[in-house]
């Protein structure tokens, strides 16, 4: 058994055909790193909670997704770094799908950090595994397990997916028949994994429509959990089951959904990467973090040698930079680039409280439609791949104020 | 110091020069430099040369003007300092004549960007200002850089895309009467606001075209200026000014900092003010560049060029015309070249024999910003020895 003490979820904004879809510049590592930060900035906000960044350490965590963007090369560091973790921790990259995820889930030992994400419908989930103490807001067990080979959907080492495309097949001998395996005493009230109308027709018939169908649906389904429900998540032949008691409280970061941006590629040579400036870069970029001189503590961003403010070159120290600010100038990309995706913005955002400006790509919003004066946040994207190496960066993710937010500012 | 002069000057059409060289344009522009000289060159009087050039497409630089020059003899040096190389070769050839190290100094500029694919091109050359993981990878593409600047100073100054457009037309306009001049055609207003977006605020109009081209120079000593012409024109100033490269740390958008350190040293060391230029070559890569250049300047007040332009002072016939070539929007930009290619365009306009000719030319000044705007020069000319 284990303690969940909240849950994280991550959708992206974009839609096509009912469908959340990522964006040209989110991949699974940065939608788990969304979900992960909604829940631990969720537990960090929350009064007392004593958990998150700050609060009660995370000692291990698990990324479980069939779309992990490297497979050599690593995805680990990007992962830590992105959510703000130490780069002590320990990083399971594991391929899988929504069973594998209830069983990570259900086997965490406490302090555990549970991810998952997808790209096909798009979206993530994070779990924060504890102790079993006052936070737990709820518990996971699992029930059953079955482990069968039914590969309608495959994809091997080259990439490349193939599709038996027999979806009857793939309900009766999948689904049903995993199902029928776990030998449940009755049909469960939440079912990961499936389109929504095989989830209603094989479960009580209640069972709550989830966003995507891969590995974070586990985590999506856990979230739709209110009080004590059994979840069973289905991967083509294989299923897990699980009982959760409780109702975990969710932090979420699921935007409104606007239809996918159009936009074209032009061909045109790879832009190259040098790896000694990546690897400089690598912690202020993708950490979102600033030098601070060690004798004044002006902040640089990027970090540098020699202080702006009082000329030091003894040493930086790198700090957290705030990820909030508006809009100081912006530029719309429309003329075709070589190897990108046109149109997109760029945005030189001044951050909340400092005197720092960042200069970013904007994400999450039609190009064009950032304006000088406008807000948001600085959220992780993958701002190119270069020479076969997602370079991660921070973007602005335009925030258009509610009406009260407007009465108060 | 000595006093400088220009004795001799030319340049090769600027154009998509397919057909030639880079060791074709540089000995055209040399040989088209020493016919001007009115009283003839002897090439063996040269004792030393600046080559201009931004980035190079057939090898070492210094040595192709040596050898395409058959100029084995002298000292040869490159000069490459962003978009503004040009008039920094200027002012390099310059300190050496004035500080007696030598008489007689070549000042030659030279790009050729259209050697490699335009696919390649975009890249290639957004390299050369770019911090490699900062800004490389986010695509602040070469437009967007000045394009930064520019909707800052919409959002905050009274000028308008029309007022853009305006900078675009007049110089195309200009740029008909001279046979050197890439864009030989006039365009109007409405096709400049309807072209298609490049980078906003920028249309394909408010652009400068991809051009190759050379340009030269004869810098001398007054001591024997007259050996060459009896019409020199002065050195009076020149001056280079930098600023922060990274967009996200210049402090304000709407001016050119280092436009305003190279005008400040240039009209300190000509002893003159902006008021006393007649006439001027700007750097107008893009539309806006003009207009906030004017202000940084000094040719009109902060936020006063929106009005300035429109009101047709800075068109031939005007107050203070600017970029009576066609300036680097319909003249053309192959970045070594431009700033060198200003000087050409001024030498002829203060000899009163350019095909554009202003009226009262008597002093006059050549400016480009580059780097992405973090580094100007500023040369100030005269018919007037001061």
């Amino acid at each position: 058994m284990s303690s969940i003490r909240a849950i994280g979820t991550y959708l992206p904004t974009w839609e096509a055909s009912g469908r959340r879809v990522h964006g040209a510049d989110e991949d699974a590592l940065t939608m788990a790193v969304a979900a992960g930060r909604a829940l631990l900035e969720g537990l960090s906000a929350d009064p007392g909670a004593g958990t998150g960044p700050d609060g009660e350490p995370v000692i291990n965590v698990v990324l479980v997704t069939r779309d992990l963007p490297l497979l050599e090369g690593g995805n680990a560091a990007a992962l830590l770094a992105g959510l703000g973790l130490p780069d002590t921790i320990p990083v399971v990259e594991q391929v899988g799908g929504a069973p594998a995820v209830l069983d990570a889930i259900a086997s965490a030992v406490p302090a555990t950090l549970v991810l998952a994400a997808d790209l096909e419908p798009a979206g993530a989930g994070a779990v924060l595994v504890v102790s079993d103490d006052d936070a737990t807001t709820s518990r996971i067990s699992l029930l059953a397990r079955t482990t069968r080979s039914l590969p309608v959907n495959s994809r091997g080492r080259d990439g490349v997916r193939w599709d038996y495309d027999d979806p009857r097949l793939l309900l009766e001998r999948g689904a049903k028949s995993a199902l029928a395996a776990l030998e449940l005493d009755g049909p469960p009230s939440v079912i990961a994994g499936l389109p929504a109308k095989q989830a209603t027709q094989l479960s009580d018939g209640q069972a709550p429509t989830l966003p995507t169908t891969g590995a974070s649906s586990a985590i999506f389904a856990l979230a739709a959990c209110d009080g004590d429900q059994v979840v069973v998540a289905v991967e083509q032949a294989t299923a897990a089951a699980a009982a959760v008691t409780g109702q975990p409280v969710v932090h979420r970061d699921e935007g409104a959904t606007k239809p996918v941006a159009r936009s074209r590629t032009t061909p045109g040579p790879d832009i190259g990467i040098s790896l000694p400036a990546y690897d400089r870069a690598f912690d202020a970029k993708v950490r979102w973090e600033a030098g601070s001189c060690d004798a004044c503590g002006n902040l640089a961003m990027p970090p540098r040698r020699r202080c702006t403010a009082c000329g030091s070159e003894d040493g930086w120290s790198l700090t957290p930079l705030p990820r909030t600010g508006e809009v100081y100038s912006k530029v719309d990309i429309h003329v075709p680039v070589p190897g990108r995706a046109t149109p997109y913005s760029l945005a030189i955002v001044h951050l909340d409280g400092t005197d720092i400006r960042t200069l970013v790509t904007v994400t999450g919003a039609p190009a064009g439609t950032v304006e000088i004066g406008d807000r948001g946040r600085l959220v992780l994207r993958l701002v190119d791949t270069r020479a076969g190496v997602p370079d991660y960066g921070h973007a602005l993710l335009p925030h258009l104020p509610t009406e009260s937010e407007e009465v108060n500012s | 110091m000595r006093r400088v002069a220009i004795v001799g000057a030319g340049m090769t059409a600027f154009k998509e020069h397919f057909d030639l060289g880079i060791k074709d344009l540089i000995p055209m522009a040399v040989s088209e430099m020493a016919a001007s000289v009115d009283k003839g060159l002897d090439r063996s009087d040269i004792q030393a040369a600046w080559f201009g050039e931004l980035t190079t497409t057939d090898g070492f630089p210094s040595g192709i003007l040596a050898d395409s020059c058959d100029l084995l003899d002298i000292p040869v040096t490159r000069v490459e300092n962003a978009c503004a190389t040009g008039n920094d070769a200027v002012r390099n050839a310059t300190y050496a004549v004035a500080s007696g190290a030598f008489d007689v100094a070549l000042v030659v500029g030279a790009d050729k960007v259209r050697e490699s694919s335009s696919r390649s091109t975009f890249w290639e050359w957004a390299k050369l200002t770019r911090d490699v993981a900062w800004d490389y990878p986010v695509g602040l593409v070469a437009p967007a850089n000045f394009a930064l600047h520019a909707a800052r100073y919409l959002h905050e100054s009274p000028a308008t895309r029309e007022h853009l457009a305006m900078v675009a037309v007049k110089n195309h306009k200009h740029a008909v009467p001279n046979p050197k001049a890439q864009l030989r055609y006039e365009i109007t207003i409405e096709q400049v606001l309807n072209a298609p977006m490049v980078v906003a605020p920028f249309g394909l109009l408010d652009c400068t075209p991809q051009s190759d081209g050379a340009a030269a120079l004869l810098l001398v000593a007054e001591d024997v200026v007259d050996k060459y012409t009896d019409h020199p024109v002065w050195v009076r100033g020149v001056g280079l000014g930098l600023d922060r490269v990274m967009h996200q740390h210049k402090t304000d958008l709407t001016t050119f900092p280092a436009t305003v350190k190279a005008a400040k040293a240039a009209y300190a060391m000509a002893g003159i003010g902006p008021e006393d230029i007649d006439l001027a070559e700007v750097h107008d890569c893009f539309s806006a560049v003009e207009l906030i250049s004017y202000e940084d300047l000094g040719f009109t007040e902060r936020f006063g060029a929106a009005a300035y332009v429109a009101s047709g002072a800075t068109t031939v016939g005007g107050a203070r015309p600017v970029n009576a070539s066609g300036g680097l929007k319909a003249k053309g930009h192959p970045p070594g070249a431009t700033g060198v290619a200003q000087c050409v365009e001024l030498f002829e306009q203060l000899r009163g024999e350019a095909p554009n000719q202003v009226e009262r030319a008597r002093t006059a000044l050549a400016h480009n910003i580059g780097g992405p705007t973090a580094v100007s020069a500023v040369t100030v000319l005269s018919n007037q020895k001061g």
